[in-house]
């Protein structure tokens, strides 16, 4: 986006319709006094305000211009002051954005929270906390996130001693059994489910009072998985030594997806021009990563609905096998694809091109069958549809507010798909549907995954017919891409791509040299998650797990 | 012959031939001329035999099967290793299980901890006692059978509530919790439904339950001479349909698996039992599956009745009770499991009023018939 000089001004009126662009002249007006400097992101207009008028500005972005959807919550030192940015869009149009950037002291690192504007904020602003020390003030629960409790600095501020050992006191790994959570007043019981439980996809502590068997509240606990991704990416070089990474966040056959999401950060960042033959093939590649991805969700919350010998499971692990073997003869791994390059992928389709094809049209011929016997199987399946239809409603102003993004949003009718509204790759060019469905409920995202496979299915087919006819002396897979990759110091860019479970986000702030000074992960999972309190207090435990089932998360993700 | 002088465990009853297995022991051995004392023996020798035949084909070829029947639902192999079909993992497995270290936990409530594993598996072997199986292999035949069956196959619910209770912790008690409700809500549809079949009988006597199925031609289907034999699932279907659902819940299997629920409460009561206790809480498991096939079988399906001569009697019976066990595990691999809710809905509000409409209309046409 150009830093814009256009002076006309758009009427106050019309700021608020959906669809109609906000100029930045409306946002200055909007803003007036507030924006105390200019902090222009490659993305997005920025804005720069004091750290007392956050919710004031936040709401009125929200209610006035239509910035409903707060994308993600940035917080970096620089060498003079604590920075937090709201990455802000509008569920109507993804590629309308605005940065406010919220600067404090750093003796002082307090800034007003955005919470009681968007409920998102609570965790981005506690992770801001954990990891680099912004104090919110306002904020309902300003506790660590990521880290243990007894974590000693937050590890991505300047002063922050990596050498120094930190002590982890095992209290909060105590028995839970051991202090009896008991209520004198209420008949309500405290209930760990897990780190260590079947049903939590993973490391994810839940922890969760009961009435009987219905839930009263429920907490995640998260962090179990946190790997430092963040700054191993911020240690690697641009060109070549971020890339695998992307891989380990969402791992379970996503992984060319969110390789997707730095890809795109990267190029617009240091402006290079993907070729279209490769982009063509990233897009098949990313489609059957979908697929894959959305299989496993489907097998998994049929684990949660049915019990663990369901055939269920294995059918769909049965379909994204073949999946998996076509990724691996695309990119020669099975899980950490490392495909994508700055600038293109890797390497061309598999010789001979012609069996490739053929192994992947057979797959999607055989897909629509395979699709109709989850339909008999699953979704037709009346005590599924008992178990599932009204159950984890999650209201469509509701996901909005916690950031959902995906499939958990566009089953709450929230239409909403970046490939779409925000388009990259090769998507713009062909033909296929964004899959939304209004029932708010498991069911409706457990069908809208489903179709969704269909339509990647459409995706593939037709990129398939375009790499095949691509003529041979075209076929580019990488740019002209310099072996450092040095942006201009300064430059910020926040860039999502639609991963599997929603929007993956990359913020990337160049430092002048050939390492990002900031890296930034946006994870959907970790918003949608936050949002499963909404979705299951006041229903039965079996709904909890399969609420949790249907948010599809992937705790490599949540915590990165 | 022990004759009508000396008293008898077993007053025989169709006019003095020896029907139940004890009795032909003592006609075998010879141990009758030891009186009372002899006829003591050859029951335990008995109670022996059909004990051991039922832990055969529960603990040990029942996991077995069970491996390799869900594999085949859920396209898979399972075990392969070990002899033909991997039977051998058996043994393995049998080792295994009771080698390791029995971990009881601190917080637990002994003695109640350590007897529920015994109560669960017990009161279905229990069971086993007056089912007639056919080839003479039949312990007891007492006048009120049924009612028997049961009786001790409810003690379950009782073992199920000590092992939940027992273990101290939050999973165990919300699964023994829940067994309770849905043992309550589900054993009086599945009582009631079987008294209509007591109605068509006319007794509760497991022996004569099963001859009058197999006595009473229902239709002859034409041009072929074959008699179809009034077995109670013809005759009523509505009922069978009610006692499989009913007994489903009774056991514990999907759609009613709720009281083990793995992926809500790890495994429910279960979950904080290992080694030889885990073996007995598992052991009672499949026991009453099996029971629940083996009643099923003998009210319903003409319990030993089958082509061929009566002496393969054993052989029919032990397919129809595996028939039961592999439409349980067929439901596991293919029916979702409901929720708590729903199922005490099921039970109270639906499966109650029909189990009564189903006797109340029985009771009505056996008294027209008559």
């Amino acid at each position: 986006m150009s830093t814009g000089t256009e002076p006309e001004t758009e009427p106050e009126a019309e700021l608020t319709e959906p669809g109609v662009e906000t100029t930045e002249a409306a946002l200055e007006s909007l803003l007036g006094e507030r924006a105390i400097a200019r902090d222009d992101h490659l993305n997005a207009p920025g804005f720069v305000i004091n750290p007392n008028d956050v919710q004031d500005v936040l709401s009125d972005l929200r209610d006035e211009a239509g910035y409903d959807h707060l994308s993600c919550v940035t917080a970096q030192q620089y060498e003079d002051r604590y920075e937090s940015i709201y990455h802000m869009k509008k569920f109507a149009d993804p590629t309308d954005e605005v940065s406010i950037v919220v600067p404090t002291t750093v003796d002082d690192p307090v800034s007003q929270s955005a919470e009681p504007v968007f409920r998102t904020a609570d965790w981005h602003e506690r992770e801001a906390y954990d990891l680099v020390g912004v104090e919110y003030d306002d904020h309902p629960d300003l506790r660590r996130i990521l880290l243990p409790e007894t974590w000693q600095g937050h590890p991505l501020s300047k002063d922050y001693d990596q050498e120094k050992p930190q002590l982890v006191t095992l209290t909060e790994h105590q028995n839970p059994i051991q202090p009896d959570h008991h209520d004198d007043e209420s008949d309500t019981m405290f209930l760990n489910i897990g780190p260590h439980h079947p049903a939590t996809h993973g490391v994810l502590h839940v922890k969760t009072v009961l009435d009987g068997e219905t839930v009263a509240d429920v907490e995640p606990d998260i962090g179990y998985l946190h790997r430092c991704e963040e700054q191993m990416c911020e240690q690697g070089t641009y060109r070549h030594q971020i890339m695998p990474y992307p891989d380990r966040w969402d791992y379970v056959s996503a992984g060319l997806l969110n390789e997707w999401a730095y890809a795109r950060a990267i190029e617009d960042l240091a402006d290079i021009e993907v070729p279209e033959y490769a982009q063509i093939i990233r897009t098949m590649g990313a489609e059957l990563c979908r697929i894959a991805s959305h299989m496993l969700a489907l097998g998994t919350f049929a684990l949660d609905v049915y019990g663990e010998f369901t055939a269920t499971f294995m059918y769909t692990f049965r379909d994204r096998e073949v999946i998996q073997d076509i990724l691996e003869d695309l990119t020669g791994q099975r899980m950490m694809f490392n495909y994508f390059r700055v600038g293109g992928v890797a390497w061309d389709l598999p010789e001979p091109r012609e069996e490739f094809f053929e192994q992947t049209r057979e797959f999607l011929n055989e897909l629509p069958a395979k699709v109709g016997e989850y339909n008999d199987l699953i979704t037709g399946n009346e005590i599924f549809q008992t178990r599932c239809i009204d159950t984890g409603v999650l209201e469509p102003e509701v996901a909005k507010d916690y950031g959902c993004t995906g499939p958990v949003a566009r089953g709450s009718g929230v239409d909403y798909d970046l490939r779409r509204d925000d388009p990259y790759g090769y998507y713009e060019q062909l033909d296929w549907d964004v899959i939304t469905r209004d029932g708010c409920d498991n069911y409706a995202r457990v069908l809208c995954r489903m179709e969704e496979v269909e339509e990647s299915a459409k995706i593939i087919e037709q990129c398939l017919d375009l790499l095949e006819d691509w003529p041979e002396d075209e076929r580019d897979v990488q740019a002209n891409v310099p072996r450092t990759l040095k942006p201009d110091a300064g430059t910020e860019i926040y860039r999502a791509v639609e991963g599997a479970k929603g929007e993956l986000g990359i913020y990337i702030r160049s430092d002048g040299s050939d390492k990002p000074g900031r890296f930034k992960i946006r994870s959907p999972c970790f918003s949608n998650l936050q949002a499963l309190e909404e979705m299951s207090e006041g229903e039965y435990i079996p709904d909890l797990i399969a609420s949790l089932g249907s948010l599809d998360i992937v705790l490599g993700e949540v915590d990165r | 012959m022990s004759g009508a002088t000396t008293p008898s465990l077993f007053p025989l009853q169709n006019g003095g031939d020896p029907v139940l297995l004890p009795e032909h022991i003592t006609e075998l051995t010879g141990l009758g001329q030891f009186g009372l004392a002899g006829e003591l023996l050859a029951t335990f020798v008995a109670a022996f035999i059909v004990g051991n035949f039922i832990l055969a084909m529960t603990g040990v070829a029942g996991p077995w099967a069970k491996r390799k029947i869900t594999a085949s639902f859920t396209d898979r192999i399972a075990v392969n290793h070990l002899g033909p079909g991997g039977i051998g993992i058996i043994i393995a497995d049998a080792v295994r299980l009771l080698a390791k270290e029995n971990i009881i936990p601190e917080n637990v409530d002994r003695p109640a901890y350590d007897l529920a594993p015994i109560v669960i598996a017990g009161s279905a072997m229990l069971g086993f006692a007056v089912i007639p199986m056919g080839s003479g292999i039949h312990l007891a035949d007492p006048e009120v059978g049924l009612a028997f069956v049961f009786a001790v196959a409810g003690i379950a619910s009782i073992g199920l509530v000590m092992a939940g209770y027992a273990s101290g912790n939050k999973y165990s008690l919300l699964g023994g919790l829940r067994a309770v409700a849905q043992n309550v809500a589900y054993e009086i549809p599945l009582v009631v439904t079987g008294m209509s079949v007591v109605l068509f009988a006319g007794s509760l006597q497991m022996s004569e339950i099963v001859a009058v199925q197999n006595e009473t031609t229902l239709f002859t289907i034409p041009g072929l001479e074959w008699a179809v034999p009034a077995w109670f699932a013809l005759v009523n279907p509505f009922a069978f349909v009610l006692f499989l659902i009913a007994n489903f819940a009774e056991v514990g299997r999907n759609p009613f698996d709720m009281p083990e629920a793995p992926a809500e409460l790890i495994a429910g009561y279960q979950t904080e039992y290992s080694s030889v206790y885990f073996v007995l809480v598992y052991l009672g498991e499949f026991l009453h599956i099996f029971l629940g096939g083996a009643i099923i079988a003998t009210i319903f399906l003409g319990g030993p009745a089958g082509p061929g001569p009566d002496e393969l009697g054993i052989l029919w019976f032990t397919l129809k009770i595996w028939g039961v066990f592999f439409l349980t595990q067929w439901l596991r691999s293919a029916v979702p499991r409901v929720r708590i809710d729903q199922l005490i809905e099921i039970g109270w509000k639906g499966l109650l009023v029909l189990s009564f409409a189903n006797l109340g209309l029985t009771a009505a046409i056996v008294g027209v018939i008559a």
